[in-house]
């Protein structure tokens, strides 16, 4: 049976189930490397250029463990843009290349240019490329692709529910998940962030678990009503022309309108150029929500991170109480909060 | 006598105080942590202890700071804090209507906004810990300068020079450059001052609205040339705590004040389990999972009393109680 290797990492925690399916479909197996650990991450540093983000390092991890595993393809995409007009990170674009220019060794990677910026030609082109790697023909190349389409919409139920994309394809996969309770916490936290840094708790230093463990309910960007997210991003003068940066920007913009929401915390990579951006400009924008941002690199020390979420925590708890102390709120008087 | 007691376990320097129940400060130790917060804690609590009066107890223990678990462990606390809630209540405490705390520490710098007395935003420094005192320190040894006279010394200065403050390597190298041209050395250090200063709030003051009274507190508040810099910044004053040392363990003793006369009784462990007994930490790297977690644990006479660092917490819940397993 042929083997196709899917890395645990960057589009992993948007587009599994779509390509698990699809490859399935067509007669292949479908294999993952393990879940992101430190020798994982340790690797990556090794086999990446140093100027990329951490999350690109930790996928270059993942690439190296599938290697040994010997799969007959890695899926490895060339991912442009996902919907008209907008795009992904340029240094998605060059994944392929860059696995093939320092991992010389690496099987033949299924690299299909995934560029819906003007129309889905292009696309559906090489998904039929691909699927003659299997010998399947075209009917069968696009049923097996609509089913994995589907795949990801029984992935957004689970994530709309509150879960993290993470925990969503654990559920999706296993039935079954290891974890605290959802719904319960007495403070209520957006938490934003890019799915790749933010989902994959080995890279976020287990953020949303630790804000859980605080007594937060976290509140993701999947789980925002997705018609208010796009009009809210469309309110500032230029169009954000990166994808997960405008989600991350309206759903903040929503949060910020929320009456449910007790703060946001953004959580942010060194070394990433849109989080750059788009975390200044969440964090100019949010004037009615205490707002932290968060940023993650290589080290391991998680006390800094801990000690920035406790104090956020207490001053929401403590805000809170003074609220509903006094029900003319002190805040009234300061509206801004930034 | 009822005593609180309140503990910061900083990575320079480890405070004690004790504070009665007017709140005042009884007894304070400032000792530097010297890379062994075990010793630290025990050295410290001992010479607390000497400075104690006979017929007062400790009555509760709030422990904050980056080694404030380790302190929990050791000493039993009734509350373990973040520095910055900690840091908050000591400023307000020390002035009730205080609108903004600059507290500058060994490893990191953070800004408080208070409002009505409560925290209304904070920022901290981001991944990088310069201008922070362990900046300062490793300068005034460079030029064989106490750390303490480092403040007097500036203050000498009319014509500060300029130097860069965004990195502590180029801030150095900026140091060494102007001193190679043969500027005064006064001039030099409140030129670091000010660099330290400008970057400070351009980094973790970026974007806050910063309000008088402004307190400033934090190890590096000794430094008077660093205070002149920043009321020269501000064009406000700048108020410095007599305690500004030990403001992160007086907020820690008022918080355990307010835990205990809520609960009623403390986790205090007393002095013979915190004098007697020799403490041990051991790490170890857990080959569980590819995770590979650095795993410490902290032992007292062999008898292990917690483990932590593990992620999947296997370690720490072999001495508590398990998480249960959901199924969806």
């Amino acid at each position: 049976m042929t083997q196709v290797g899917i890395p645990r990492g960057l589009f992993y925690f948007y587009q599994y189930p779509l390509w698990k399916t699809f490859f399935r479909d067509l007669g292949a197996e479908v294999v993952t490397s393990s879940s992101t650990g430190r020798q994982t991450i340790d690797v990556g540093i090794v086999h990446t250029v140093d100027e990329c983000c951490l999350p690109i390092k930790v996928y270059f991890g993942h690439i190296h463990e599938l290697i040994q595993l010997r799969p007959d393809y890695i899926m490895a995409p060339r991912l442009v843009s996902i919907e008209y007009r907008s795009y992904i990170c340029p240094k998605f674009m060059g994944i392929p290349d860059m696995i093939r220019a320092s991992l010389p060794d690496c099987p033949p990677l299924i690299d299909i240019t995934i560029d819906c910026s003007r129309d889905t030609r292009q696309l559906w082109k090489d998904i039929y490329r691909v699927g003659a790697l299997f010998n399947a023909d075209r009917r069968k190349v696009k049923s097996a692709y609509e089913h994995g389409l589907q795949a990801l919409k029984s992935l957004c139920v689970l994530t709309r529910q509150g879960y993290t994309q993470h925990e969503a394809i654990e559920l999706w996969e296993n039935y079954c998940l290891e974890q605290a309770e959802l719904n319960s916490g007495d403070l209520t936290v957006g938490v934003l962030g890019h799915g790749y840094s933010l989902y994959d708790p080995a890279v976020s230093l287990q953020l949303i678990e630790r804000l859980r463990g605080l007594g937060c309910k976290a509140v993701l960007l999947e789980s925002c009503p997705r018609d208010a997210v796009e009009q809210a991003a469309a309110q500032i003068p230029k169009k954000m022309f990166w994808t997960l940066g405008r989600k991350m920007l309206g759903s903040a913009l929503v949060m910020d309108q929320s009456a449910d929401i007790d703060g946001i915390v953004y959580l942010a990579c060194f070394g990433c150029g849109p989080d750059s951006m788009v975390g200044d400009i969440v964090g100019r924008k949010v004037r009615h929500k205490p707002f932290m941002l968060v940023t993650i690199d290589e080290h391991s020390g998680e006390g800094g991170l801990v000690t920035r979420l406790e104090a956020f925590c207490d001053m929401l708890r403590r805000k809170k109480v003074q609220k509903l102390e006094s029900d003319l709120s002190a805040y009234g008087i300061h509206a801004h909060c930034r | 006598m009822q005593y609180m007691l309140g503990v910061d376990i900083g990575s320079v320097s480890s405070n004690f105080v004790l504070l009665d129940q007017q709140q005042v400060v009884q007894a304070k130790v400032y000792l530097r942590t010297n890379g062994n917060p075990v010793q630290a804690i025990r050295t410290g609590y001992q010479l607390l202890n000497s400075k104690m009066p006979d017929e007062a107890s400790i009555s509760g223990v709030g422990v904050t700071g980056s080694g404030r678990h380790l302190a929990d462990i050791m000493l039993g606390a009734d509350v373990v804090k973040n520095e910055i809630t900690a840091h908050a209540v000591a400023a307000c405490h020390y002035a009730p209507d205080c609108q903004t705390v600059i507290e500058i520490g060994g490893q990191d710098s953070k800004i408080i906004i208070l409002r009505d007395g409560i925290v209304y935003d904070f920022a901290m420094n981001t991944v990088c810990a310069a201008g922070t005192g362990s900046f300062l320190d490793q300068q005034a040894a460079r030029l064989g300068i106490a750390i303490e006279k480092l403040g007097e010394e500036s203050l000498a200065s009319s014509r500060p020079v300029r130097i860069a403050g965004r990195c502590g390597v180029f801030a150095e190298s900026d140091m060494i450059h102007k001193q190679q041209m043969g500027y005064p050395m006064s001039d030099i250090l409140m030129g670091l001052c000010e660099a330290l200063v400008r970057n400070y709030l351009n980094n973790v003051g970026k974007g806050k609205k910063i309000a008088a009274p402004v307190v400033f507190q934090g190890g590096v508040a000794a430094n008077r040339g660093i205070r002149k810099a920043f009321e020269k910044a501000l064009k406000l004053p700048v108020a410095v705590p007599d305690d500004h040392d030990v403001m992160g363990a007086i907020g820690a003793a008022i918080l355990a004040g307010e835990a205990v006369a809520a609960s009623r009784g403390t986790r205090f462990k007393g002095d013979n389990f915190i004098l007697q007994g020799e403490f041990q930490t051991r790490s170890l790297d857990c080959q569980g999972c590819p995770n590979l977690c650095e795993v410490a644990c902290i032992m007292r006479d062999h008898q292990v009393l917690s483990y932590w660092g593990d992620r999947c917490r296997k370690w720490e819940t072999t001495l508590k109680p398990a998480r249960e397993r959901v199924v969806v």
